[in-house]
């Protein structure tokens, strides 16, 4: 083509150059705006999609937030319901440990310590007009009778002379001495009582009750009551 | 004829698209210019030619001039703090859409007087 220009004369093929000349340099400009604009548009394109994902980001980390959130609410009050359940228990608990303590004090397996009554059984004064002596020594049921006694008034705990009753206590005559689990004992007998002593000795001390069944059998007695009674456990041997 | 020229872009445009020279973002009204003053250069040429006023000297002159001018003006424009390249861009922005309008006016009278002429050769 371009030697058919040149066939013609020399203007025009001049004429093309230069408008060959101007078109490459256009085309230039054009072809190097438009890569530019497409880069500048990446670049925005890139900013854009960081700032999505940034956002995208942001929106997921607070759903999850808001997720954590409502989990932390439901197990706070997973917490509280355990806490109350919990707090029932541990009620409970004490209640238990209050009758295990108890049942434990009257069956004698901890020390007792308390206010409480001292009941002393002596026999009586030696009466020369009286041919029988059993009429004015103690004798184990009259021993039984107060423990009796005691125990119907609630007292917690009784030791006689220091041994502490259990359960499956036994009291015998065996002749001047009463036995007591195997262990025996000689008169007087101090019969202590752990528990309200006002009821204790008020119980004692009701007409035509023990107290005067006992004076009647010519026993001394004397109940005394006490801000502090102390007597071992069962196991302690005394 | 109208070969040479459209060849001539496409090279350009090639090099432009494979050039990867980056420029400061302060000399983008310059490029926004220069691309204006390129195509009005072109479509006066154009017209020109139409119009049998074509010249040499002229075309090539008005090119560089113009988009030296542009370029001076966005310069001034980037440096004084005013948007003086809107001057520019207005400018060559009128020219563009006048000799636009002269081409099509011209394109449209031959093609009438071609098919005048066909009438005229058929009849």
């Amino acid at each position: 083509m371009k030697k058919s220009f040149q066939n013609k004369n020399n203007k025009i093929t001049r004429k093309h150059f230069i408008i060959l000349i101007v078109c490459i340099v256009t085309g230039f400009i054009i072809g190097y705006s438009y890569n530019l604009t497409k880069d500048e548009e990446k670049v925005n394109n890139s900013y854009l999609n960081q700032e999505e994902s940034y956002r995208e980001d942001l929106i997921e980390q607070q759903e999850r937030n808001k997720e954590l959130t409502e989990e932390l609410n439901n197990l706070q009050v997973r917490i509280r319901e355990f806490e109350k359940s919990f707090a029932e228990n541990k009620d409970e608990y004490e209640h238990l440990l209050d009758e295990a303590e108890k049942l434990r004090l009257i069956v004698g397996e901890i020390p007792a310590q308390g206010e409480g009554v001292r009941v002393t059984l002596k026999d009586g004064e030696y009466d020369p007009n009286s041919t029988n002596p059993n009429e004015y020594i103690v004798h184990e049921s009259h021993v039984l009778s107060v423990i009796n006694e005691l125990k119907i008034s609630g007292a917690e705990a009784i030791s006689i002379n220091g041994q502490r009753l259990k359960s499956n206590s036994y009291i015998r005559c065996n002749g001047p001495v009463i036995t007591i689990d195997g262990k025996q004992y000689p008169a007087p007998f101090v019969i202590e009582a752990v528990g309200d002593s006002q009821s204790l000795v008020a119980s004692m001390k009701i007409v035509g009750g023990i107290f005067d069944q006992l004076l009647n059998d010519r026993i001394v007695v004397t109940i005394e009551e006490s801000d502090l009674i102390q007597m071992p456990s069962v196991n302690d041997e005394s | 004829m109208w070969l040479l020229p459209l060849l001539g872009l496409l090279l350009g445009l090639a090099f432009g698209l494979l050039t990867d020279i980056q420029i400061p973002a302060v000399y983008e009204h310059y490029l926004s210019i220069a691309v204006l003053a390129a195509l009005d250069t072109i479509f006066g040429g154009i017209r020109a030619n139409l119009q049998q006023v074509y010249d040499d000297k002229v075309f090539i002159s008005g090119f560089f001039f113009n988009i030296a001018l542009a370029a001076a003006l966005a310069f001034l424009g980037v440096h004084l703090g005013v948007d003086l390249y809107l001057a520019a861009i207005f400018a060559f922005g009128v020219r563009l859409f006048q000799n636009i309008a002269v081409i099509r006016r011209i394109l449209i009278t031959k093609w009438e007087e071609r098919h005048i002429k066909k009438d005229e050769n058929t009849v």
